[in-house]
């Protein structure tokens, strides 16, 4: 469903992607994990474009693009397929709960208001949020913001949902609940990829892991493959910093 | 002479002064219609590191910041009629630089002049707003433009509030200066009215009095729009 081919991205003289694949089926949960400074959050802002790969091509479903120079059409189109969910929230301020959420259905897809409320309010219903439809954000706690940001992704109905460590700006209490609301939406069957350090969520809820480090794509498989049977050095030696002593891996 | 205030001059010339109010309002609003705008959009090529653009916003403010606006009136009155003059006699326009009413001269003057200060006002409200928002406003398929409509700019309007409200203030007080170019705004109504008699001390508490009540009514005005707009900080801020 969705492919990236040899995406190419430098800031300066520093070569952030190497030339990185990716491929994702409808209905898969992959999780990218790697040490930080890997080109993790540059990777999935790429495919977002809000960030220009210098190359690299793209393909989301029957639609090519190239990933350097696509068309504002393109973008367009590629940023109604996906949806953000960002490490620190990015909620709109100026708005409420519900705002932030049915914001991008009224002005970014024309959608009637009050079809829009009934989408953000089900989204927000979904994300344990049903009390705050119209709280602003300064008055959230960080678990509830971002689960707003969880919202204002699923509310779009996009074919993939990029997460960019949505749990580590969280004091360590909220984690659990935005990570329960990522578990419920995965099971649902969203399509999502994932940045996370929460190795129990790569564990219990990916079907595949993908370890980058230094720009590349070092290995991947499913999350036995990775966690139990590592195959490269750099995994891991990543894994053994990562993951407590006495962690053991069950499927 | 006689000793103590004449009162009748007084509020005589309260009523001089307070018609000079429309003049100096006008100034001010014309300044702000063309500042307010070009200021903010300078503003965001100095924000947004935009080439050559960028580079003159920083340039142009600090040529009006670092200048007295006395001095920039008199450039301006000094030089504008010679440009013009010269610019009429080639096309053979038969008008007298010398009739032009100063208060075109008063626009051109407050207008580049606030549009600088608003340069620097705009920039640090936009900056206040992380860009995080407005990737994400693009992320869920808004465009730029209505990005910065909906989203940056109500935050960055709420920020830079108080900053427009002192520099318009500050632009009403300083349209007093135009007396150098003969506006017949509030103080050389009352200065021309106080020649007469020589009752300069009254003539200067009513251009006072005019002031501090112009200035404190637009404060208020501003202040009520400022609740109006902060809504959505109003618990937390
Ligand atoms: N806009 C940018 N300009 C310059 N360097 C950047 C920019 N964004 C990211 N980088 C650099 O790219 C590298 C990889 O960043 P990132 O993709 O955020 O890694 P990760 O998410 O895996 O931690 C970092 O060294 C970072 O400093
Ligand atoms: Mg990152």
């Amino acid at each position: 469903m969705l492919k990236i081919k040899d995406i190419h991205k430098s800031f300066g003289k520093n070569e952030i992607l190497k030339g990185v694949d990716l491929s994702i089926d409808k209905g898969d949960v992959v999780v990218i994990l790697g040490p930080s400074g890997s080109g993790k959050t540059t990777l999935l802002r790429c495919i977002n474009f809000l960030e220009t790969a210098d190359s690299g091509k793209a393909t989301f479903g029957d639609l090519q693009v190239d990933l350097h120079d696509a068309s504002k059409k393109d973008i367009h189109t590629i940023r109604q397929k996906t949806a953000f969910v960002f490490q620190n929230y990015n909620l709109f301020n100026n708005k409420t709960a519900i705002e932030n959420v049915t914001e991008g259905l009224i002005i970014g897809r024309k959608i009637p208001k009050a079809e829009a409320n009934n989408i953000g309010k089900k989204a927000l219903d979904k994300v344990g949020l049903s009390d705050k439809y119209d709280s602003y954000p300064s008055l959230l706690s960080g678990g509830q913001q971002q689960r707003v940001g969880i919202a204002r992704a699923v509310a779009l109905n996009p074919d993939i949902i990029l997460f960019d460590e949505p749990t580590s700006a969280l004091d360590p209490e909220l984690v659990g609940e935005v990570l329960t609301v990522m578990k419920n939406i995965a099971n649902e069957g969203t399509t999502m990829l994932v940045v996370t350090h929460e190795m129990s969520f790569a564990k219990d809820v990916a079907n595949r892991v993908i370890f980058m480090d230094g720009g590349v794509v070092v290995e991947e498989g499913t999350p036995h493959d990775i966690f139990v049977s590592p195959k490269e050095e750099r995994t891991k030696k990543f894994l053994k910093r990562v993951l407590p002593e006495d962690y053991t891996f069950y499927i | 002479m006689s000793e103590g205030l004449n009162y009748t001059f007084l509020i005589d010339t309260f009523f001089i002064a307070l018609s000079g109010v429309p003049i100096t309002l006008l100034v001010t609003i014309v300044a702000l219609l063309f500042a307010l705008p070009l200021g903010f959009l300078l503003a965001l090529t100095r924000i947004n590191q935009v080439p050559i653009l960028n580079w003159f916003s920083r340039i142009y403010v600090s040529f009006v910041r670092g200048t007295p606006i006395i001095i920039q009136i008199f450039i301006v009155y000094a030089s504008v009629p010679l440009i013009l003059s010269l610019f009429f006699e080639k096309y053979n326009i038969n008008i007298n630089v010398y009739n032009i009413n100063p208060i075109w001269y008063a626009f051109i003057v407050f207008s580049f002049s606030t549009t600088a200060i608003l340069i620097e006002v705009f920039r640090s409200a936009l900056s206040t707003v992380n860009k995080g928002q407005l990737e994400a406003a693009q992320s869920v398929g808004l465009s730029n433009f209505q990005a910065y409509r909906r989203i940056v700019i109500p935050q960055a309007l709420v920020v830079a509030m108080p900053n427009i409200c002192t520099a318009t203030v500050n632009l009403i007080k300083a349209t007093s200066l135009g007396y150098a170019m003969s506006l017949q705004e509030i103080t050389l109504k009352a200065k021309v009215a106080a020649n007469v008699g020589y009752n300069y001390v009254e003539a200067y508490i009513d251009i006072f009095l005019v002031y501090i009540i112009l200035c404190s009514l637009v404060e208020y005005g501003f202040k009520l729009y400022e609740k109006r707009l902060r809504r959505y900080k109003y618990v937390s801020a």
